[in-house]
């Protein structure tokens, strides 16, 4: 009964962190515009705020620099179980066009901090990040509350 | 109340009522517009493997050219293959793309084609515009309009240039409009160092006029083209380029002359740890000074130096107008002429 309550509350209300470890905004800026009326992503029932404290999901954008090393992983233990990490955009996957030789770009982010899903595209379109986080979001954070126990 | 009355009336209207049944998402927002440019798109069978795509590509790991296996019907194919996790769908792989029809589709950018005409031809004309007094009057020639100005510099449009010339013959200054052999740039190197080579020999085999040499005269020479004229056409079998070039370097040619007369010579070395270069050594077995010419940069501190004037110092010019002789004129350097004797 307590396990389909929360089931139900988790699935209906997913909180997103926007994490930029090093990158060029763009990434953020498509994500500005989810939560504008055009693409509108409260009426999925996910809330956009900056604090990985109340974080189900963790939307990393950029490559991760030379100080977000060892703050990904601080960021990351601040989120409370259960939880997901997204990668938006090219950079935390490959590094992108910053990953040239000589460069001090850290990417992948999955070196520091497990990744569920990864969306490609620099920046890609706001209807394809809303599509990972339906695809990936509800039914992975039902699950992963279900597996903690 | 009347206008609450008017408020719920508005849901009674027809146009509220078909709004609201046939409300749907914009297309643009739910799908890919057509103006989208996606990630490229790999044809395989018509790649020839020339990797112009990895070389224009801006992300490091986004394409990367394979090679599948050889099997019993030929080689195998070799092809791009396009990483989306790296790729940012600039769509420059697929604009450089020379093969027709393209490897890579990406967008509609490399459908676009310049409009360009190839003429024959051995020049290419370009201003210079370090000489160029912007008086335009190639402006007004040009019979099509190539010659425009961009940031205050004239400059020729290649694709729109017919290569008639007429800009060369009304350009008042000599050498701002260029006619630029473009072929063969290593031969024209080489026959101008060829040319360079014979005209210092010939001037360092004058010996005794150079060292008879007073400080202010002049000395005259005239040399023959037809003398490296053969040589020339072995290196550049095109006479009227061969011509062209040989007297556009001898026009600009200066060449400094080191004479080096060892009898004078006290073997003080002071010579030695001043020169740049360290081309002048001393031979312990011949007990004399070694001068290496090949890395010598006649830059004339050897010939400031010495105290016993075995170096002798002469700036040579050269002019070649008919295209018959080069004129040559050599007068001794004053760098010296302070100096009390």
């Amino acid at each position: 009964m307590l396990d389909a309550v929360k089931d139900a509350v988790r699935k209906s209300s997913i909180h997103v962190c926007v994490v930029n470890c090093g990158g060029c905004n763009g990434c953020d800026v498509e994500v500005v515009a989810l939560l504008s009326p055009r693409y509108d992503l409260e009426q999925y029932g996910i809330y956009v705020q900056n604090n990985p404290r109340e974080a189900d999901v963790l939307l990393l954008t950029g490559a991760v620099t030379e100080q977000w090393t060892d703050n990904l992983k601080r960021i990351y233990d601040k989120a409370p179980e259960p939880k997901i990490v997204v990668a938006v955009g090219n950079c935390p996957q490959s590094g992108d066009v910053f990953n040239q030789e000589g460069g001090h770009v850290h990417a992948p982010a999955s070196n520091f901090i497990p990744v569920d899903a990864a969306i490609p595209g620099c920046p890609p379109r706001p209807s394809e990040i809303l599509e990972a986080i339906l695809a990936v979001g509800p039914q992975a954070i039902a699950d992963r509350g279900r597996e903690e126990k | 109340m009347s206008s609450l009355m008017w408020y719920i009336f508005d849901f009674a209207r027809k146009a509220w009522a078909d709004a609201f049944a046939n409300a749907k998402t914009n297309p643009e927002i739910a799908e890919k517009p057509e103006r989208f440019r996606d990630f490229p798109k790999v044809n395989k069978e018509y790649c020839i493997g020339c990797g112009a795509c990895t070389v224009s590509c801006p992300s490091p790991n986004a394409i990367k050219i394979v090679r599948e296996e050889d099997d019993e019907t030929g080689e195998g194919l070799t092809y791009p293959i396009i990483f989306p996790e790296a790729c940012i769908r600039c769509g420059f792989c697929a604009e450089v793309c020379p093969t027709d029809p393209k490897t890579l589709e990406c967008g509609l950018n490399h459908y676009i084609l310049p409009e360009f005409n190839l003429i024959p031809s051995k020049r290419k004309y370009v201003v210079d515009d370090f000489l160029c007094i912007k008086c335009k009057k190639c402006m007004k020639k040009c019979p099509v309009e190539a010659i425009s100005v961009v940031d205050g510099k004239l400059v020729v449009d290649q694709l729109k240039c017919i290569s008639c010339g007429e800009c060369l013959g009304v350009c008042p200054v000599n050498g701002a409009m260029k006619g630029v052999f473009v072929d063969n740039l290593q031969d024209q190197k080489e026959l101008i160092l060829s040319c360079v080579n014979f005209l210092e020999e010939f001037i360092e085999g004058k010996e005794e006029d150079l060292r008879l040499l007073e400080q202010n005269d002049l000395l005259q020479y005239d040399v023959p083209v037809s003398e490296i004229w053969d040589d020339a056409l072995k290196i550049m079998p095109d006479e009227e380029i061969a011509l062209e070039i040989i007297t556009n370097a001898v026009n600009r040619l200066k060449i400094r002359i080191i004479d080096w007369d060892e009898s004078k010579c006290e073997k003080c070395q002071l010579c030695i740890p001043d020169c740049p270069t360290e081309c002048i050594s001393f031979d312990d077995d011949k007990d004399t000074i070694v001068r290496d010419k090949n890395r010598c940069l006649r830059c004339s501190i050897c010939y400031q130096t010495c105290p016993f004037s075995v170096i002798k110092y002469f700036i040579a010019k050269f002019s070649l107008d008919d295209g018959e002789n080069i004129h040559i004129i050599v007068n001794a350097s004053n760098l010296n002429e302070g100096i009390v004797e």
